[in-house]
């Protein structure tokens, strides 16, 4: 293990804290502080990865997770970027996507066969003859994708997810994030300030340069960043990476937690007031021959590395850089042992001439017009050959690391992501945006500047803006920021470069997808000439890396490559998560949230077996006997009782309440009458049943409705729409959830009634359709009706949410001496299927009308005043013969019932069984199905074709319906 | 294929002042249809108008997953035939569409479920279409990574496994399909926008594009979501049809995980492995009509929320990347294919929603014959507009549908 610094002020890590890991079986030790790359690194491995499809080797590039070179198996979770994740005690790591090992790959022969598999080959081959594309179709895909995960992996930690509202949210804590944080902070703002790595300061963080007064720019980062710290306003999110941004500043992110945190994970989702973007640059990546060979490195990689890490990355290295950064990280990295056999700058003038001089009393070879052509070294560089720009003067140098990097591009995610459109500006060579929505700044190199207090100013206006935005501070002082910006340097100019003077055979564009520049040609060539199909041709940019890497250089390139005059450089899409996010991170707390009625604990308690009905969880048995036998028969012969809380509730009220009913109901409301139930329905404009139920009459304007379970949390927006011209006076209130409903059901059902009421309810004083408002015991208030949806004597009990315990027990001790059990919606199902009651969604379908499903004697077609929904539709449909329609039917020879779901044939498709049951009350199968009208005439054979049936057909006959008390006495009397 | 790359689809060529046919919108169907107008009905004079560039829209935004197991007998057949279609294109395109013919897994949650699940695959079986019925047990033992215990949200009861079904690569029949036409001498013009069609007594005369006029006396629309608006746009004939921002995603690349399409209606997410080894997913539509394609945050939470539950392995996988594509939904989640009605010579096959992926092979065959004979095949006929005038819905869809208030 080579030695480390230990003493640099700059360091994130702790030398005397030991971290141990395992890494392909064998123990390494890092330090506390380290990535799991930076350790590997300190331990001598080079090379980390096989890339995609060459199985090239591939080494530490950019530290900040911009491309999978790094991407390794920790603990079982594939595609880790090594480079980016701290390392743990024990932790194990594995490569993936080797065969053998990383260092001597058994695929590594594939880059020789690059010539076989120009961009979009895999469209042109293996297909012919077709036999071989299922056998080629299979190496494929074990040749494709990086890591590998268990079907049966568990993941470990803890997730979490929160959702902070905040005045301002600044992404990017550098320099200019932190200074517009702490500006708009200065206003009396909540800020929340997210940043990716787990420490505040950008790029001020690692450099050693001066700031201002002899400050080190590194000194004044972690000055600035205990200012935000400490401010009361400011809530600090490190390690905090933002991946999403949406209109009306949204944004989203995750954090990673601590050993103190109580999650490893956490989704963020902050909605704000005001956007700072604050991202800062990346440096656009030099493409030249073997542009990615271990040991090539960025500029920021190299320096970070020394600084951050205490690891000087080489002995001998050589720079070709486009940026005053690269100059300055030449000279520190030589002041801290590294020996530099030269720095080839692209730009031909306009260095730094304080870093000119710097490099020249260090006696460092400056090449001013010159770049690095190829990186030399089978898996390592060894030797790179540099040339002009023009390419016609070469030269060679040794070296051990290469670091490289054509400039910087700005990290302008979080503004396309929020639909902004940038546009590319020559002088700088960055993406812009022109035009900001409200609310939205950007601060910092983002917008082309380079110097240090240009950046921080650029932050305190953009805190300053934001500030204004959410109404803090006025126009002057947003004026007096921006006159301190205008007395400051501004952008500067950008390097051009876009690739080295190469054929482009081995210069990668993409690292992940392993393009070249030479398979960029070849899909332009091929007529793909927008980048954003070259990307999907070539698939540049496509893989793990997100278009770190590729983000940039490829719409510069394919815009020189076409060299179109005047056609704008594009950029291309950039699309959420920005970082990649573990699902288990999204997905955070991931609560269950279904709803559960006021009784729902003593239906458990009864052993009730729940499902998951709409948002409702439901009891659908009482019994492991999914045939329900028991609670069918209990309901027949005795007395049942059902929860049917779930059931949509509803008061409507006004003056024009009734108007609305007309509207809305099929039936004529205006005959409602106090003291009885009116059952009716609601269609759409195709007339085709939505819902059912029943409407009372409270009171003067004053109604009390039901509705199905699934319809009832679109019912109040039914109404609004369908009346939304007509200006009536009337309200709506949904009380589904404060009101609970216990259906009384079975022979018995008045016996239980009368134990718990001293009012007469007789079949006289409370007759079937009946309605009565009553009082329980002195206290408990319920709305009573009279009803009979299963077939048998019924009375339905809505009482408020809060009395449904009270209530359930007097019945439960009421009904104790007859008999009395609990039923489930499933014994619900099969009573009011035999009495042929339909439930909408089981007899009827989307396209099924109320003359479908037999309802149509609910229509008052005179009420054409009221323009009722669907009749306009229905009266079209009555003559229309080519319908379904509603049948019941039993089974032939006394057979089994068809199961639910099977179809009526002839030699096409009729029909199909909506819902059939082996009757317990009847003794036989009965059922009813949706068929055309030729087949619905009573005594019609249905032809019957259920699945996995091959050849055999089952048979049934058409009969009247209701199967069961067909004259309703049990029901009425 | 060693040799210089030549434009897929011809050089570009000028715009010319006539053509025989003109098709509005590059994407598949278009393609498709212009492809056999030429091959099958030696019909080569045809322009593809595109405004953006060929597979910008929902051809290059779907979900890649064919199959033929749609509800009603009127759309089985169709889809069947379209899936039968993909190693024929492949053979005559001389293009690898990549068709994975994995299977798909549909997941059953409820008995309700259970119940329109045994629908739809006996009327697949009824037409010879090949899929079962399968409980939780034999739906783990093809996709392993399934969780089918009580404990989530909601348990697996069973699925619908149609082996015929699996996954194409969508680009791929894109490219090949416009490389196909311009060999019979389809000409494909990108970057050109129709702005209008002008009829006279009745009849379509020409196109108007922003490179200036085409005469022609056919044109058909098939421009995916956006085609209810241009039809509405340029001849005044009002479509039901809403148009909403559908959502995808892809983590990823791994090794080989998922070897079925494996979707669930209740947790509204399907899951399928790209030959990449990205696992696709998406499902969900926004709930109010939009075509800004724009993604929202709470799906994809709502994405890794519902594959946490049904496949948790994926909890250690992450996402790379979200879009958006269009969806324009018919009331009964059938399409409209019709022409020579309104106006003789005009043309349209819309309203596809999320399955203009799996039907385009069959339905440009059918449209191009449409086209070419004037008469509408028997196939195409129950999918003719008029049936919402009538109130006659298809039942592609069991239930209802809530894209507008009005539904």
């Amino acid at each position: 293990m080579m030695t480390r610094f230990n003493q640099l002020p700059t360091l994130k890590i702790d030398p005397t804290k030991k971290v141990i890991f395992n890494y392909k079986g064998k123990t390494y030790s890092g330090v506390e502080g380290d990535t799991i790359a930076s350790a590997l690194y300190a331990n001598g491995v080079r090379i980390y990865a096989r890339s995609l499809k060459y199985h090239r080797p591939r080494g530490l590039y950019s530290l900040d997770g911009e491309c999978s070179n790094t991407m390794m198996e920790v603990d079982g979770i594939p595609n880790v970027r090594t480079e980016n994740t701290l390392l743990k005690q024990g932790m194990t790591v594995k490569e993936q996507n080797v065969k053998g090992s990383a260092e001597k790959d058994m695929l590594g022969f594939l880059d020789k066969l690059d010539w076989a598999m120009p961009a979009g080959f895999y469209y042109k081959m293996m297909h012919k003859p077709a036999r071989i594309w299922p056998i080629a179709m299979k190496q494929i895909r074990k040749t494709a994708g990086l890591g590998e995960i268990s079907p049966d992996f568990e993941m470990p930690g803890k997730f979490d997810e929160i959702f902070p509202r905040t005045d301002v949210v600044v992404i990017g804590g550098g320099p200019a994030g932190m200074t517009a944080a702490l500006a708009a902070a200065e206003k009396g703002l909540r800020v929340i300030i997210m940043e990716s790595r787990p420490w505040l300061g950008g790029f001020f963080d690692y450099r050693t340069a001066e700031y201002k007064d002899g400050v080190a720019l590194y000194q004044r980062g972690q000055d600035l960043a205990q200012q935000v710290e400490a401010n009361e306003n400011i809530r600090v999110l490190k390690h905090t990476a933002m991946v999403g941004a949406y209109s009306n500043c949204l944004v989203t992110g995750f954090q990673t937690g601590t050993d103190k945190d109580a999650f490893n994970e956490r989704y963020v989702e902050i909605r704000a007031n005001s956007v700072i973007v604050a991202t800062g640059c990346i440096e656009r990546p030099l493409i030249f021959d073997n542009n990615e060979r271990p040991g090539v490195m960025q500029v920021g990689c190299a320096l970070r590395m020394a600084r951050n890490y205490g690891i000087l990355p080489g002995e001998n290295g050589i720079f070709s850089v486009g940026h005053d950064l690269g100059l300055e990280a030449a000279i520190d990295l030589f002041d801290m042992g590294m020996k530099i056999g030269c720095v080839a700058d692209v730009r031909e003038d306009g260095q730094d001439p304080e870093l000119v001089l710097a490099l020249a009393k260090r006696n460092i070879l400056l090449l001013k017009g010159w770049v690095a052509t190829e990186a030399h070294g089978k898996k390592q560089v060894n030797k790179v050959s540099m040339s002009s720009i023009d390419g016609m003067i070469t030269r060679d140098f040794d070296c051990d690391v290469l670091v490289a990097s054509a400039g910087l591009t700005p990290v302008t995610g979080p503004l396309t992501m929020a639909q902004i459109k940038l546009r590319h500006d020559d002088f700088t060579g960055f993406f812009v945006a022109d035009e900001m929505p409200e609310n939205t700044f950007s601060a910092g190199r983002i917008l082309g500047i380079n110097n240090a207090l240009s950046i921080e100013c650029s932050g305190t206006l953009a805190g300053i803006k934001a500030a204004k935005a959410c109404g803090a501070c006025d126009a002057a002082e947003v004026e007096a920021a921006e006159a301190a910006m205008k007395a400051l340097p501004g952008p500067v100019r950008g390097s051009k470069l876009v690739t080295a003077p190469v054929k482009g055979r081995k210069s990668f564009i993409c690292f992940d997808e392993d393009t070249t520049i030479k398979s960029v040609k070849q899909t332009i060539d091929s007529g793909f000439d927008v980048p954003e199909l070259v990307k999907r041709y070539s698939s540049a940019g496509l893989g793990p890396g997100q278009s770190g890497i590729p983000g940039h250089n490829l719409p510069l390139y394919v815009a020189k490559y076409q060299a179109l005059a005047g056609v704008p450089v594009k950029p291309t899409t950039v699309r959420a998560p920005i970082v990649p996010t573990f699902i288990a991170t999204y997905a955070g707390t991931n609560h269950t949230m279904h709803k559960r009625t006021p009784i729902h604990n003593l239906q458990v308690a009864d052993k009730g077996i729940l499902r998951k009905i709409g948002v409702w969880e439901r009891v659908r048995y009482f019994s492991e006997d999914y045939s329900c036998k028991k609670e069918i028969e209990n309901v027949r012969n005795n007395v049942g009782m059902l929860d049917g809380s779930t059931l949509g509730k509803f008061r409507l009220h006004g003056p024009d309440a009734l108007k609305a009913l007309q509207r809305i109901y099929v039936s004529d409301m205006s005959k409602l009458k106090p003291g009885r139930v009116k059952y009716s329905a609601m269609c759409n404009d195709d007339g085709c049943v939505i819902d059912d139920g029943v409407v009372v009459m409270l009171g003067e304007n004053d109604y009390y409705i039901t509705t199905s379970t699934g319809r009832a949390g679109q019912t109040v927006e039914w109404f609004r729409y369908h009346t939304r011209y007509d200006g009536w006076d009337f309200s709506m209130v949904n009380i589904t959830d404060s009101m609970g409903v216990i259906n009384l059901s079975g022979p018995n059902a008045r016996k239980v009634f009368e134990k718990i009421t001293d009012e007469d309810v007789s079949n006289e004083a409370f007759p079937y359709s009946g309605f009565k408002e009553m009082l329980f015991k002195d206290v408990i208030p319920a709305k009573v009706m009279r009803l009979g949806f299963v077939g048998e004597l019924s009375y339905e009990f809505h009482v408020a949410s809060s009395y449904m315990t009270s209530l359930w027990q007097l019945l439960k001790e009421a009904g104790a001496e007859f008999g009395i059990q609990n039923f489930g919606v499933e014994a619900q199902n099969v009573l009011r299927m035999e009495k042929c009651h339909i439930i909408l969604g089981q007899e009827s379908e989307q396209r099924t009308n109320l003359l479908d499903v037999g309802l149509g004697f609910l229509w008052d077609r005179k009420k054409a005043d009221a323009k009722t929904v669907g009749a306009v539709a229905l009266r079209q449909a009555e003559n229309d013969p080519s319908r379904f329609k509603l049948v019941g039917f039993k089974m032939e020879n006394n057979g089994r019932a068809p199961r639910d779901g099977a179809l009526v044939v002839d030699s096409k498709v009729r029909g199909y069984i909506a819902t059939a049951r082996d009757s317990f009350s009847l003794n036989e199968a009965v059922g009813m199905a949706l068929v055309e009208s030729e087949l619905a005439k009573v005594g019609t054979r249905l032809e019957i074709y259920e699945d996995e049936c091959g050849d055999e057909r089952i048979y049934g006959k058409v009969v009247p319906m209701p199967f069961y008390d067909p004259d309703g006495t049990r029901m009425k009397s | 294929m060693f040799s210089k790359q030549k434009p897929m689809w011809g050089e570009k060529t000028q715009l010319k002042s006539s053509y025989d046919a003109v098709i509005i919108g590059g994407g598949l169907h278009g393609l498709a249809t212009a492809y056999y107008l030429a091959k099958e009905h030696g019909i080569t004079d045809v322009a593809i108008i595109e405004k953006n560039y060929i597979g910008f829209g929902g051809a290059g935004r779907n979900t890649a997953i064919v199959r033929a197991n749609q509800r009603t007998q009127y759309n089985v057949p169709l889809y069947n035939e379209a899936l039968k279609l993909w190693p024929i294109l492949t053979k005559e395109l001389d293009y690898n569409l990549m068709f994975n013919n994995c299977g798909n897994l549909n997941l059953m949650h409820s008995e309700a479920a259970m119940k329109a699940a045994r629908m739809t695959i006996a009327t697949a079986q009824f037409h010879g279409v090949e899929s079962h019925l399968i409980d939780a047990k034999e739906a783990k033992e093809l996709v392993p990574a399934l969780n089918i215990s009580e404990d989530i949200t909601f348990p697996i009861h069973g699925a619908m496994f149609h082996p015929p079904g699996g996954i194409v690569r969508h680009d791929a029949v894109v490219w090949g399909l416009a490389r196909g036409a311009n060999k019979y001498g389809v000409e494909i013009h990108q970057q050109t926008e129709a702005t209008g069609i002008k009829t006279q007594n009745g009849k379509v005369t020409a196109v108007e594009t922003s490179r200036g006029t085409i005469n022609t006396k056919q044109v058909l629309i098939s421009a995916g979501g956006y085609s209810a608006a241009l039809i509405y746009g340029m001849l005044g004939i009002k479509l039901p049809i809403s148009v909403l921002t559908i959502q995808a995603m892809v983590t990823q690349p791994l090794k080989p995980l998922l070897n079925h399409v494996v979707s669930s209606g209740a947790y509204h997410c399907y899951a399928n492995q790209t030959l990449k080894g990205e696992v696709a997913t998406g499902a969900h539509m926004d709930q109010w009509p939009n075509y800004t394609t724009q993604n929202t945050a709470h799906y994809i939470k709502h994405q890794a929320e519902a594959l946490s539950e049904f496949l948790p392995c994926l909890r250690g996988v992450k996402f790379m990347r979200i879009w958006g594509g269009l969806a324009d939904m018919t009331p009964d989640m059938a399409p409209i294919m019709d022409g020579n009605d309104h106006v003789e010579g005009f043309y349209m096959d819309c309203g596809w929603g999320y399955f203009g992926f799996k039907s385009c092979s069959a339905v440009g065959k059918y449209m191009a014959q449409f086209m070419a004979e004037k008469e509408c095949p028997e196939i195409l006929k129950p999918f003719n507009y008029r049936r919402y005038e009538k109130h006659q819905l298809m039942g592609e869809t069991a239930a209802l549908v809530n894209y507008t208030p009005d539904n």
